[in-house]
């Protein structure tokens, strides 16, 4: 019988077989064990244009290429390193100061060892990718070195080490290996190479070893503008010592381990999910969990316990004589802790004053009878996943001690953050004096026990406070527009005749394959003033049998924006085109966005066409889609539509044909309604600017015209149609949108509030039900409130989304607020990705071109639909913060009086919103008079009644009179828009 | 977690350190059960996988297995039975695969057609090949290894046969959905290649160019399969040429052991 077992020692390659062997657990909490081989061997080059022995080993791929070599001959120098050198960071230095790595003053010839790149993915993708993204750049320099596949640098674990100590001494072995290796070339000097890391013990051990090695500070401060890239570095030194110094002050609980909170959520003990700070009171969050109808409330500083808004959370329900209800007072940061010395950890002082002011809060509650109103509460256990992120703010003007301000001095300031759910952050820095008064990008790095407040570093100054380009730049970082000019290699990808680009004339032209010749239509576009991407035309013309033709036209972007070339890849990144008061950041290059693909008049342009047969009472007789070759005739802008159809003198067949369209639209739109779509409200302004300036001098409410529903009510007939046509293609891969039904707690206050205040009834069954009902809330004297409640009711609702339709049930696909039970978007390619996938979906659908893999991999799709979703909704907010910042820009100087409406009360204030800004603001009962009036505030009834220094009450829902003006906060440096109360009506 | 597929790009290597074009570790034995007609054990890299082969017999009652070749009253050719035994520990999850399991059917219908292409079942007409395979431990490329230890196995036993029916996988180094048209192939994909790239099995007759055997489940554009088939086919070869080796080495050291006396056909083997 002979024996199975390898007989390693006669086969000549075992020596170069090494196997890796690692634990990991699934998602179901199973642990797997993963034995996997590693080939070993010397034909990896160490990639210096020093070296001739590596040439000949360099690897070919399949083509026979080869990886052209990537370090530099002559690698600059250092103070200590004059010969120049080759940096080998570890893990944590790529982890904690990536930014630095990313700085174009130094940071070149970096070798990234696979070591280091394995621990990073793990720790980081986000980082992983930007460190990929590096070794990519052809100026930086950066080379990836398969340290654990080279025979010579590989190694084994030893018995009882640790992997992270294993892992260490992986990277000393490279740095050692590359030394000698070098050493060997011809060069008399060869660049010193040099290992950073913040590992006291890895540095301890390297200078044994003989190898050169540094920390991120000391060898920065070799380096010319190392003042300037200190800042950069995390200090962990200092943490360190904070630890060791003061064991038992610590001011936050642990945090469990990740296998203790997953059994615990497993079992249902604790619960798992994201984390939102109340835009009122920073000392109060609140997480939706599915185990309870309500979202847990978490108050007060411990229990939140370290989280920051977005991080995915663990929770503990607290019992249930904690639960209180939702906080009626708002406590803002800046007021509590504003004399927080940065410097002081522990200062109790503070933490007093938070206490003292969640205890009337508490204390309220207590007193209440109305237990049915009290929510849960619970406390932050553990933090899952942090979802930090890069924070523009400004340093704390109070924070930064005189004398300090010209050494220099290493400082710790604190730095605001611009969105206020965000806590402040500390830093420490040695520019305090020239980054005061500017906007700069900061990063947290870590928050200890031991510290109130996250930690973090400087980044880079984005310019002064409250200038354009800095305050427009801040905005798109903190929405995380991608706002760089478009790449090389995506402007590659467009035609190569430029804006002489035209629809080919013969018609026999490849690119007239499959196109219906339109262009004997009269069609034409309606978009608002100074639109220069149109997206959309239509037209409309009668036919014999007496019903109608109607036709929706819109860009043929599929056809220029190929699946998967560079610029394909840059539109899914981005996802949608961003529009400011004064920039749009554009999701396609200019020369097709606003040329090739634009709809514009009197020139021939490629379109993809969806054509009906309507009833005079505009049911749908039939429909087609095709693309074709259109010519739009006029350009219109909503107004100058609507005057021309006002206007009877004209009767030419342009006009009558959107006067038919008109009729047909109203139809449609009654239809809707009857169906139950919601007509819902926000407040929309729009900013007036000096032509030549661009300065904001003026704020107008948008005027609504019958032109805007005209387009609006075609787009949705057009999007529904390809919805359904493409869900029939491809069931499990269509590209759709769905609104899902708001779950009822959300109503619950609004309801409240208008039973308790104006005798309404909210019911919410049905879209249909809850439009109805609003229909209801009218105050005869006042013609605002109706739209007030609409705008509160908006808010109550969930937020539309792109799905892939495999990923849900056919009754979930309803879009809640149009009332269909299908729906997607089509008809604006040029700005949104979602559009450009549908029109790929639907050429594919009609068989006009070939199904890609684009339009087949769900899981692709699904990673579209999550991306765009989130560029969406940072669209959306990055485009009402830049309106609220024009707002205050265009009252500068002024004040004006408004009437507003009083739409959240709180027992120690009250926000009122006014309509003709589209501004709301919160007036404190401490900005109402010198000493700040006595009040009491009737929860039940929402009113506020105060006395002493002001006699006055004020109630949900009042009419008020405020004076508007802005007004620059002494302490945080910051312009806004305040509002003083002047009467109630 | 070791880094993933998608960082082939940065120094043309792969998950396991192989290049684009490298085979694993193949490592086989044959004569491993010597009270079995033929027998062979096979690893390539860490897929392990053990054939024994009874026969050709007079067939006994019909049992559950996957057969080739003489079917039903025509018994004018041997029917090649394979059975495929996938252990519960071969893989990481442990999952319990069904003596019915469609893969595993699968398999068994590939493996019996690719041997009924090579082995001369005419010779042995009313019996049966009994061909039963192990799996003891899985990383990739399984049905690969399976035909491979097949093919060992059947010459162990003496079945005559034109050539060796030798297979491996061949991927490409970039997702279908990626789309990357210049994409490298790759030769013999361990689990990881295959659970993230698109890949095919293939399998040839001895050193021709004739394939016996080509599976592909995953979803590749067209442009990228010649090269794959070209990297596979070529592979093949490789794979011949290793387990050709370990026959002969067999060979002679059962010569030298006397355990076969040096016949006729042996001339050319170098006995030194
Ligand atoms: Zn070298």
């Amino acid at each position: 019988m002979a024996s199975l077992k390898r007989s390693v020692g006669s086969d000549p390659l075992a020596a170069n077989i090494s196997s890796k062997v690692y634990v990991r657990s699934t998602k179901s909490g199973k642990v797997q064990k993963i034995v996997r081989e590693v080939y070993l061997r010397q034909d990896i080059p160490c990639s210096s244009k020093l070296c001739q022995s590596c040439l000949k080993v360099t690897p070919r791929d399949a083509a026979g290429r080869q990886i052209p070599f990537v370090l530099s001959e002559a690698p600059a120098g250092t103070s200590v390193f004059p010969q120049g050198h080759y940096l080998v960071p570890d893990t944590n230095a790529f982890l904690s100061a990536m930014d630095l790595f990313e700085q174009s003053s130094a940071f070149y010839d970096v070798i990234v060892l696979q070591i280091v790149l394995e621990e990073l993915r793990n720790r980081s993708l986000p980082l992983y990718n930007r460190l990929v993204g590096l070794t990519k750049s052809e100026d930086k320099r950066f080379y990836v070195f398969f340290n654990e596949f080279r025979l010579e640098t590989h190694v084994a674990r030893e018995e009882g080490e640790s992997v992270n100590d294993r892992n260490d001494r992986a990277v000393r072995r490279a740095v050692a290996w590359y030394g000698e290796h070098l050493a060997r070339t011809k060069a008399k000097k060869g660049p010193a190479v040099v290992m950073l890391t913040n590992d006291r013990d890895n540095l301890r051990k390297a200078k044994l070893e003989g190898i050169h090695a540094c920390s991120l500070a000391e060898y920065v401060k070799q380096l010319k503008d190392g003042d300037r890239l200190l800042d950069m570095i995390p200090d962990t030194e200092d943490r360190d010592a904070i630890k060791e110094k003061r064991p038992n002050e610590l001011l936050y609980p642990e945090y469990l381990t990740m296998s203790k909170m997953m059994t615990g959520v497993k079992s249902g003990l604790l619960h798992q999910g994201t984390f939102n700070v109340s835009p009122y009171n920073y000392l109060e969050g609140s997480i939706r969990v599915p185990a309870f109808p309500k979202s847990l409330i978490i108050l007060g500083r411990e229990n939140i316990n370290r989280a920051v808004d977005g991080d995915l959370v663990v929770v503990e329900v607290l019992p249930r004589d904690q639960w209180k209800e939702p906080s009626t007072k708002v406590i803002e940061e800046q007021a509590i802790t504003r004399n927080e010395n940065p410097d002081a950890e522990g200062d109790d002082a503070v933490s007093e004053r938070e206490r003292k002011a969640l205890q009337e809060e508490a204390k309220r509650t207590q007193s209440k009878t109305t237990e049915g109103h009290a929510q849960p509460t619970a406390k932050v256990v553990g933090v899952i996943k942090r979802n930090w992120r890069q924070y523009v703010g400004h340093i704390d003007q109070s924070s930064v001690i005189q004398s300090a301000q010209q050494g220099q001095k290493q400082d710790t300031v604190f730095i605001i953050p611009m969105d206020k759910k965000i806590p402040k952050i500390r830093l420490r820095t040695r520019q305090v004096a020239e980054l005061l008064g500017k906007r700069i990008l900061v990063t947290i790095d870590a928050w200890d026990r031991g510290s109130r407040h996250p930690v973090g570093h400087f980044i880079r100054s984005l310019g002064e406070l409250e200038t354009k380009a800095a305050e427009t730049e801040a905005l798109l970082l903190e929405y995380d527009v991608q706002y760089r000019p478009f790449p090389k290699t995506v402007l590659d990808c467009l035609p190569k005749e430029g804006h002489d680009w035209k629809v080919p004339e013969s018609i026999d032209d490849p690119g007239w394959r499959g196109r219906e010749d339109l262009r004997g239509l009269l069609i034409c576009s309606i978009d608002p003033i100074g639109c220069q991407d149109i997206d959309d035309a239509l037209h409309c013309r009668p036919l014999p049998n007496g019903n109608i033709e109607v036709g929706v036209h819109i860009a043929d972007v599929s056809h220029f924006v190929k699946p998967n070339n560079a610029m394909d890849t840059e539109a899914s990144v981005r996802g949608t085109t961003v529009y400011l008061v004064d920039k749009r950041i554009d999701m396609l290059p200019m020369l097709l966005g606003t040329d090739l693909c634009s709809l514009k008049p009197y020139v021939e342009r490629y379109a993809f066409s969806v054509l009906w047969e309507l009833t005079p009472d505009a049911d749908i007789a039939s429909m087609r889609f095709t693309k074709s070759v259109i010519k739009s005739r006029e350009a219109f802008s909503y107004e100058q539509a609507q005057l021309r159809v006002d206007d009877i003198s004209q009767q030419d067949e342009l006009t009558s044909s959107i006067r038919a369209l008109m009729a047909l639209s109203k139809k449609l739109r009654q239809k809707r309604m009857d169906a139950g779509a919601l007509s819902l409200s926000s407040p929309e302004v729009k900013i007036q600017m000096e032509s030549e300036t661009s300065d904001p001098i003026d704020v107008k409410t948008k005027e609504h015209l019958d032109t805007m529903s005209l387009v609006e009510e075609f787009m949705l007939l057009a999007n529904i149609s390809v919805a359904r046509k493409i869900y029939e293609a491809f069931p499990q891969t269509a590209i759709l949108r769905r609104h899902g039904a708001p779950p009822k707690t959300n109503f619950d206050e609004l309801a409240n509030q208008l039973r308790v205040k104006r005798g309404f009834e909210l019911s919410i069954e049905s879209s249909r039900a809850l439009a109805d009902s609003l229909d209801t809330c009218v105050d005869p004297n006042e013609p605002f409130f109706n739209t007030l409640i609409r705008v509160m009711a908006t808010r109550c609702m969930m937020a539309a989304e792109y799905f892939c339709s495999g990923t849900q049930a056919y009754p979930e696909f309803r879009h809640y607020g149009l009332a269909c039970e299908i729906y997607t978007h089509f008809t604006s390619p040029i700005r949104r990705y979602a559009d450009l996938v549908a029109h790929r979906q639907l050429a594919a659908a009609i068989e006009y071109e070939a199904v890609g893999p684009g339009v087949r991999s769900r899981g692709r799709l699904e990673a579209v639909c999550k991306n765009i979703n989130i560029r969406h909704r940072n669209a959306q907010m990055a485009g009402r913060a830049s309106i609220a910042y024009y707002v205050g820009q265009a009252l500068r100087g002024k004040t004006t009086e408004e009437d507003g409406f009083i739409m959240k009360i709180f027992s120690n204030g009250f926000v009122v919103l006014v309509p003709s800004f589209g501004i709301e603001s919160l007036i404190r009962l401490r900005d109402l008079a010198e000493p700040e009036p006595e009040a009491t505030f009737d929860a039940e009834n929402y009113v506020l009644a105060m006395s002493g220094s002001k006699d006055l009450k004020v109630e949900l829902f009042q009419k008020v009179r405020v004076k508007v003006m802005d007004r620059k906060d002494v302490t945080t440096g910051k312009r806004g828009v305040k509002m003083e109360f002047v009467k109630a009506y | 977690m070791p880094l993933d597929t998608s960082a082939y790009s940065l120094a043309l290597l792969r998950v396991d350190g192989r290049r684009w074009n490298e085979l694993r570790r193949i490592h086989a034995q044959i004569r491993t059960q010597a009270a079995a007609d033929g027998s062979s054990y096979l690893e390539m890299g860490h897929t392990k996988v053990m054939c024994v082969v009874t026969g050709p017999s007079e067939p006994g009652p019909r049992r559950g297995t996957a057969g080739a070749g003489a079917a039903g009253a025509s018994k004018a050719v041997a029917e090649v039975a394979v059975s495929v035994v996938v252990a519960g520990f071969s893989s990481v999850d442990r999952k319990k695969r069904g003596r019915n399991d469609k893969r595993n059917l699968e398999l068994q219908s590939t493996i019996a057609n690719a041997l009924a292409a090579s082995l001369h079942t005419h010779l042995f007409p009313h019996s049966v090949i009994q061909v039963s395979l192990h799996v003891l431990s899985q990383d990739g490329s399984l049905l690969a290894a399976l035909i491979n230890a097949a093919t060992l196995a059947c010459v162990d036993a003496g079945i005559p046969m034109t050539d060796y029916v030798v297979a491996c996988t061949a991927g490409s180094t970039s997702t279908y959905a990626a789309g990357d048209e210049s994409a490298d192939p790759l030769l013999d994909l361990n689990h990881q290649e295959e659970q993230e790239l698109p890949g095919l099995t293939v399998a040839t007759l001895g050193e021709s160019d004739r394939v016996a055997v080509l599976v592909c489940e995953s979803r590749v554009q067209v442009g990228r399969l010649e090269g794959m088939l070209a990297v596979g086919v070529d592979g093949c070869k490789q794979v011949r040429e290793i387990l050709d080796r370990v026959v002969r080495d067999k060979g002679k050291r059962m010569v030298l052991e006397g355990t076969v006396a040096k016949g006729e056909g042996l001339e050319d083997m170098d006995l030194d």
